[in-house]
């Protein structure tokens, strides 16, 4: 009589769990940076846990250095944790980097763009990369640039671009291939009030197409006027984590500048 | 390695060249300019040394530059926070230095057409036939490979685009030296032998004298090259991703 053979239970390409109603988990995440000789390790995330809601747009506030950008380097892949774990929608970071860099898009804060290339190219570069069609990257490349009334810029190199611009550019290139998680790390700093609003009005219309979108900013105003949920992070550590109204009436405080005041005694901009 | 990333990398590499006035004069002015010189100063044969003697070394020469735009072009890449950003897409570090080999074999194609229809019009006279001449150009190619591999080398040891173009004469200066259009005494051919520009302008003297290409002396100065330039490119790759892609 033949051995009937049983097949192994194989996971779906490294996924932990395909029905979480998370996009983002992360447990007891610490990275740290050693001290050269001489110098002091530097502890940028220390034991921070949070989990983002599928469809959440989720706010990661503090001063800077307070290791908002070190977190998303870390979720991206950019960076290994020191210790702790972070799953990005069901991939655990360390054996599915892969995986999760074909759902994420990334606006880092500092915008890096092709200076020799054109808005337009710029934006192709990355579409290309993320395996778009030709048809496809034309059809959303229209929308976003007529969304963030940047057509008309679009067709010049970039070089002679303002702040402002390169800041905007930056942000449509890594929303071009429609990512399922956007990571967006202080996207609207140096924009002038009218592309901040326009910027703002976009992000919010994220909202309603499903995203979940992880924004870091300093801006209070930001944060309180976008945000479904708010982290608080100071010093590595995560110190207040909710709605921004729940914080704003737990703390007895008109915003949530007052609510990170009334926690630390400093201003989140003092560190700005 | 996916065509479509390597192929929209490989284009952008191609804008970047003629776009960028550094490296557009680096790259193809420059070594038209060298050729126009040394035609000129070297093509009286009365000086007793002949300008065809120094085209092989031209072509040589005119590789051995992507040494410094390659290590230029990589640490001014991560210098402006783009390898992060490129990092940040389902791009692998294999997509963008196969593009950056591509790209770069293209260019030594390009310089060495350059520097053979100027050396032509000049005067330079080669007894090789037209296959001996493609092989010529191939070769060139191969070589390209060894400078894109120390251009690797430079960028990952650079912390700025500045520093990467001091560095790369490092290795720019003895293949110059001891392997191109300078003639090469019994002492400084020891060193030489370590260095590829000198089989790169040994094998294109031969091919340009007329010899057989499967000659021993052309076959030996080709796997000298080949060895050489896949040793450096991997050597370079794995520097790169270790090192320089942070």
């Amino acid at each position: 009589m033949s051995e009937t053979k049983i097949k192994p239970y194989e996971k779906p390409e490294n996924i932990i769990n395909p029905n979480s109603e998370f996009s983002i988990e992360v447990q007891n995440l610490r990275k740290v940076f050693r001290g050269k000789k001489g110098y002091d390790d530097v502890i940028a995330v220390d034991d921070v846990s949070f989990k983002v809601k599928s469809g959440e747009l989720f706010g990661f506030l503090g001063p800077n250095g307070a290791g908002k950008t070190t977190t998303i380097n870390i979720l991206i892949g950019l960076l290994k944790p020191t210790s702790g774990i972070a799953i990005v929608n069901g991939y655990d970071i360390y054996d599915s980097i892969s995986h999760i860099k074909e759902l994420i898009g990334v606006c880092p804060q500092e915008p890096s763009v092709f200076k020799f290339l054109t808005g337009i190219e710029n934006i192709e570069l990355f579409g290309k990369l993320h395996l778009m069609k030709k048809v496809e990257i034309k059809d959303r490349t229209n929308k976003l640039l007529e969304i963030l009334d940047f057509s008309k810029a679009s067709r010049r190199k970039t070089k002679g671009y303002s702040g402002g611009m390169l800041r905007q550019l930056n942000m449509i290139i890594s929303l071009i291939h429609d990512p399922k998680i956007a990571f967006l790390d202080e996207p609207t700093v140096g924009m002038d009030p009218r592309a901040r609003r326009a910027t703002w009005e976009f992000i919010g219309s994220l909202k309603t197409k499903s995203k979940t979108i992880f924004l870091t900013t300093h801006y209070i105003e930001e944060a309180e006027a976008l945000c479904d949920r708010v982290a608080i992070i100071d010093y590595g550590k995560i110190i207040e984590i909710g709605t921004p109204q729940d914080l704003i009436k737990k703390y007895e405080v008109d915003n949530l500048e007052g609510v990170f005041m009334k926690i630390t005694g400093r201003r989140i901009m003092e560190g700005v | 390695m996916n065509t479509q990333r390597i192929l929209a990398l490989l284009k952008m590499e191609l804008y970047k060249i003629i776009r960028e006035p550094a490296y557009l004069f680096l790259m193809l002015l420059f070594p038209a300019a060298l050729t126009i010189t040394f035609g000129f100063a070297f093509g009286d044969p009365e000086l007793g040394m002949s300008f065809n003697f120094m085209v092989p070394g031209l072509f040589a020469y005119a590789c051995i530059f992507i040494i410094m735009t390659v290590a230029q072009s990589f640490a001014d890449f991560r210098e402006q926070g783009l390898l992060r950003r490129l990092n940040a897409t389902p791009m692998s570090s294999t997509d963008f230095i196969m593009a950056n080999i591509l790209s770069n074999m293209i260019l030594s194609m390009i310089q060495v057409t350059i520097v053979y229809v100027l050396a032509l019009l000049l005067g330079f006279s080669s007894n090789s036939d037209s296959l001996g001449i493609l092989f010529a150009f191939l070769l060139m190619a191969l070589f390209s490979l060894s400078s894109v591999g120390l251009g690797l080398i430079t960028a990952s040891i650079s912390k700025s685009g500045g520093t990467a173009t001091a560095l790369s004469f490092i290795f720019i200066l003895p293949q110059m030296f001891f392997g191109t259009f300078i003639p090469v005494t019994n002492t400084t051919r020891v060193i030489a032998g370590f260095l590829p520009s000198y089989y790169a302008t040994d094998a294109l003297t031969s091919i340009f004298n007329g010899d057989n290409l499967l000659s021993a002396n052309i076959l030996i100065d080709v796997a000298f090259i080949a060895i050489f330039s896949i040793a450096i490119v991997i050597l370079g790759i794995l520097f790169f991703k270790k090192y320089g892609n942070k």
